[in-house]
């Protein structure tokens, strides 16, 4: 029996392999690359600058320590945001306006960049809830949680949820999770989040409400990691001139729960 | 439009200039099963170059001087057969022709010297045609003898790839290429993904493609036509015939209705893997559902002597999916009726009314909490075809057609309250076109085509017509009624051909073609999918235009054991579509607004020598070609390459039979890879390595080329039975082609990133065991 299902499966086409290959590359000039967000929950403006490396090179992007950042609200009111580390910038204490425009700026080496972002009042978590998902096609099992929420009727609402296990936060492209409202616009939502926990977790779940160019920028970004475009391109930025990365301004509901 | 008819009414009435003319006409056929025998010639031994070239359907006619003739009837694989006649009135005769008793002899190739320079001599562009018996023993993938493989073995037809049905011809789109099945159209060729296609060969008559020089009778595409006609069934006795392989199985049968007069014939195939997979422990594997199957369905009879009406019809259905938890399904439906009527001996008429369907659906879980998605295209289409045999130097085609689309492109239903039902606009279309065209003969050596077709799409609507700012935002939106036409589009398609027969083994073509394009299927990713999109022309999207001049050279020697032909084309396509960077293609209604327009350049040179005789038989074809686009949003205007720009493309077939039980068979193919978009830098987004993208389609993905190799074996034939075993073996030397190159980052050094080759299939041997009962 197992000969023959073994059988079937190379005949389909499970003969299929993957190798790494050796690609030759056209190495392009740098380019800069900002992530700047703005978290209404801590106030917190934070901003990260690099340049692009070889893609095949060993060396770690470089960090840019000699930019010139600034954040300007609604009134045209600019403030600066100091270096901190090692192409770190960041300014606290911000005291955020919802539902009007920043916008982030960037100079360096003679070129400015620019990006703006609305920040938007934070959507209520409804309690969480979470639930045992048996093994799947060789997968482990384990517990997901169920992001509970009312989304608000006649808004075009777009979402970012960070999750964190036992005080680690999930915090790379590919952990997060985004939400829209195109199919659920009023309804009261509970989606399962795939990522799987054990019992005696503590999951924290950050429930973020989002611009639409970040949010089209994070589902774009995770594609391009995917690597499953025939067209792949580089995200649609909300920064001018051509910068890479993302101005993210955003405000977040909070829920935890353990699984029992 | 005036002028067009005032010549038209001009050449049918200088016929009554000419006195003591009569017509012999009539249907040249298969004696062993009553097929008719398309492309089937009629010399007049007495005269030169004075024949005529049966149609789709059999019917050939021939207008002479009163007087004694014999008539010499060919047709490839048939022995000829000549019949004296004393033609004093208009003649009707129904001729059949034989098959030679020496066709299972070592000479694998039917030899008859039938019209075998058919090449050099025809008007018209070179069209390539199969006939499903030329390449029976040719080995491809499972060991499922597939067509429209075998046409990718031609010059100027590439594969879009592994695990892919979509085809490109002379570097236009997948979506350039119109498939017909018995006239109705064909949305998606392909069964499984594109591991196997929708033609059943079993069921077909015969396949051509037209690839330049297109008749003003085809329309709506803008790169090629791809005319499959099927078989209409033994009309003298039952048949039986089939196959059992590995993957999946095949069953045909036929029968008269009435002896002579009438048949049908019904075929069906079904693939079976998941069945095996029914004995898996693991209960997600058992729950698996992997299958399609298809019906070909034809039916046919003879009213009269001049009445024939046909009912043909294909279904078939695709389904993928793990019990409750997702299920992925869809397929074409087809259906003709036609009637052929002889309103005289030189004027021949064909009515068809046809349907096609073509839908996908997915279901994610069942009960309160399912939901699926949708999205389908019908058209009806009533058709009127005429030729008029003006006289032997002259044939008239004319006619028209028109089409009722319904597009549904996506709705989105179910019990799960979480989400909210989407329909989206319902659109329709009405697209016709008239076409008028002339073959004729000029002296012994020129023949030209030439013809005017003029086509026209009206959008219809329902739902709300959109405008778009330049970066596709909404900027207005009309609401629309059920009728109401949001655009109209139309336009000429001139069509010329001509042919120059310097000696018997040589001749010259050229040809000018124009296609209008009105419907676009639009895709997103690698591999074409059943979920791709056809969108009509509309207020925003305009119709595609392709413009391709071709030139070519044909040489025959060695008494026709050596085909030489070469051609070269240029082609300019304008109004092409592709997505913006990041589009949202999924349930969107205003899907418009993520379209970006350019315009693309494909030319080429194509040699192929085929050698058609003896023991050894086979071609080889060399295409070299380029296919550019140029878009102002993509690449920052800059001209690219588009994916299915590979330069080099051969493909070596190689048959022998050694005797008259075993013919061994191979093909090897190389091409250089399709073009690919791989990064140029990378930079880090928290904590991950992004690749950085420059140029579009700069790249290119590593040449591919794999050896087939098959064997049959004719086993013990009996008086009413004949059977083979046919083993093959796909990719013998085992490369490992690349069906994807993904960059990440490697897990074992997150510092590190490298280049995955993700290949499909390695080597897969297959054995088929096949039957005919005559």
């Amino acid at each position: 029996m197992k000969a023959l299902i073994l059988l079937t499966l190379i005949i389909i086409g499970f003969t299929s392999c993957e190798k790494v290959i050796d690609v030759d590359l056209n190495e392009a000039n740098p380019v800069i690359a900002i992530e700047g967000s703005f978290s209404a929950e801590d106030s917190t403006v934070r901003v990260k600058i690099s340049l692009t490396a070889n893609y095949f090179g060993t060396n770690q992007p470089a960090s840019v320590s000699d930019a010139t950042v600034t954040i300007i609200d609604q009134n045209g009111i600019t403030s600066s945001v100091p270096l901190i580390g090692d192409g770190y910038y960041e300014l606290q204490n911000y005291i955020p306006s919802f539902n009007t425009v920043y916008t982030l700026n960037v100079v360096h080496n003679g070129q400015s960049y620019s990006a703006q972002c609305k920040l938007f009042s934070a959507v209520p978590l409804n309690p969480l809830s979470y639930e045992y998902f048996p093994s799947f096609f060789g997968s482990d099992p384990g517990y997901a949680v169920f992001l509970n929420f009312d989304d608000p009727i006649g808004i075009e609402n777009y979402y970012q949820i960070v999750l964190t296990k036992n005080d680690t936060t999930l915090n790379t492209i590919p952990d997060y999770y985004t939400q829209d409202d195109q199919l659920t616009d009023g309804n009261t939502v509970s989606r399962p989040l795939f990522t799987l926990f054990d019992i005696a977790d503590t999951i924290d779940l950050e429930f973020r409400s989002i611009d639409k160019k970040v949010y089209d920028y994070i589902n774009e970004i995770q594609a391009t990691i995917g690597g499953n475009s025939s067209a792949p391109a580089n995200p649609t930025s909300n920064w001018s001139n051509k910068a890479l990365g993302y101005f993210n301004a955003y405000s977040s509901s909070k829920g935890s729960i353990i699984i029992q | 439009m005036k002028l067009f008819f005032f010549v038209a009414f001009f050449l049918l009435t200088t016929n009554t200039l000419f006195a003591q003319n009569f017509t012999v006409s009539g249907t040249i056929k298969d004696s062993t099963n009553g097929e008719d025998l398309f492309g089937a010639s009629v010399r007049v031994k007495e005269l030169s170059n004075v024949g005529a070239v049966a149609n789709a359907y059999g019917f050939f006619s021939l207008t002479l001087e009163k007087g004694s003739y014999t008539l010499l009837f060919r047709s490839i694989g048939f022995s000829d057969k000549e019949v004296a006649i004393d033609l004093m009135e208009d003649k009707n005769l129904t001729i059949e022709l034989n098959i030679p008793k020496e066709v299972q002899e070592i000479d694998a190739v039917k030899v008859s010297a039938t019209k075998e320079n058919e090449n050099i001599t025809s008007s018209g562009m070179n069209v390539t045609k199969f006939n499903p018996k030329d390449i029976e023993t040719i080995p491809v993938l499972f060991g499922e003898k597939d067509i429209m493989k075998t046409l990718q073995l031609t010059p100027g037809v590439k594969s879009a790839g592994e695990g892919n049905a979509g085809f490109f011809v002379r570097g236009g789109g997948s979506d350039q290429n119109l498939v017909l099945l018995d006239e109705a159209p064909v949305y998606n060729a392909s069964h499984l993904l594109g591991f196997f296609s929708v033609f059943n060969s079993d069921a077909i008559k015969d396949l051509s493609l037209y690839k330049s020089g297109i008749p003003a009778e085809y329309g709506g595409r803008a790169s090629s036509v791809l005319d499959v006609k099927m078989r209409d069934g033994n009309n003298k006795k039952f048949g039986a015939s089939g196959g059992i392989g590995l993957i999946s199985s095949r069953l045909t049968l036929e029968a008269p209705i009435v002896k002579d007069k009438g048949s049908f014939i019904i075929s069906g195939r079904r693939s079976y893997v998941d069945l095996f997979l029914k004995a898996a422990p693991d209960t997600n594997i058992r729950d698996t559902k992997l299958f399609f199957y298809d019906l070909n369905a034809k039916a046919n009879y003879r009213i009269g002597e001049k009445d024939r009406i046909f009912l043909s019809g294909y279904f078939g259905r695709d389904k993928l999916g793990v019990g409750d938890a997702f299920g992925f399904n869809w397929g074409n439906a087809t259906a003709t009726a036609r009637w052929n009527h002889l309103i005289s001996s030189k004027m021949f008429s064909n009515t068809s009314v046809i349907f096609s369907n073509f839908d996908y659906e997915f279901n994610i879980g069942s009960g309160d909490e399912g939901f699926g998605v949708s999205s389908s295209i019908q058209d009806w289409n009533l058709k009127q075809d005429f030729s008029y045999y003006l006289n032997n130097s002259n044939t008239l085609k004319f006619g028209g057609n028109g089409i009722y689309h319904t597009f549904k492109p996506g709705s989105l239903t179910g019990e799960n309250e979480s989400f909210n039902e989407v329909i989206l606009d319902e659109r329709y279309g009405l697209e016709f076109a008239f076409y008028l065209q002339n073959e004729q003969k000029i002296g012994s050596r020129l023949n030209l085509m030439y013809g005017l077709r003029y086509s026209g799409f009206s959008l219809l609507g329902d739902g709300y017509a959109y405008e778009f700012d330049a970066n596709g935002e909404v900027s207005s939106s009309t609401a629309v009624s059920k009728g109401d036409v949001i655009q109209y589009h139309g336009g000429f398609e001139p069509r010329f051909s001509a042919s120059y027969i310097l000696t018997e083994n040589n001749s010259i073509k050229l040809s000018y073609n124009r296609n209008l394009q009105y419907l676009h299927q639009v895709s997103n990713s690698t591999t074409s999918s059943p979920t791709d999109i056809w969108v009509p022309s509309s207020n925003n999207v305009k119709p595609q235009i392709g413009d391709q001049v071709a030139a070519g050279y044909y040489h025959n020697f060695k008494q026709n054991t050596y085909v030489i032909s070469t051609e070269i084309y240029y082609k300019n396509l304008l109004n092409q579509i592709d997505y913006r960077d990041g589009a949202e293609s999924f349930l969107n209604n205003e899907i418009e607004g993520e379209f970006v327009y350019g315009t693309g350049k494909a030319y080429g040179f194509e040699l192929q020598v085929q050698k058609k005789k003896g023991k050894f038989t086979g071609w080889i074809s060399y295409t070299l070609s380029r296919s550019l686009r140029n878009f102002d949003d993509i690449n920052d205007g800059q001209t690219f390459s588009a994916r299915q720009d590979r330069i080099h493309d051969i493909s070596v077939v190689l048959m022998y039979r050694l005797n008259k039980s075993l013919a061994f068979s191979s093909s090897w193919i190389y091409y250089t890879g399709d073009a690919a978009t791989f990064p140029s830098g990378k930079y880090e987004i928290n904590g991950s390595i992004i690749p950085f993208y420059t140029e579009r389609n700069g790249y290119r993905m590593p040449d591919y080329h794999r050896l087939d190799l098959g064997l049959t074996w004719y086993m013990k034939e009996r008086e009413k039975f004949e059977h083979n075993m046919n083993f093959s073996i796909y990719n013998a030397y085992n490369r490992e082609n690349a069906y994807a190159i993904n960059f990440k980052v490697n897990p074992d050094n997150p510092d590190q990133t490298q280049a995955v080759q993700t290949t499909l299939f390695k080597i897969i041997p297959s054995i088929t065991y096949n039957f005919n009962l005559k």
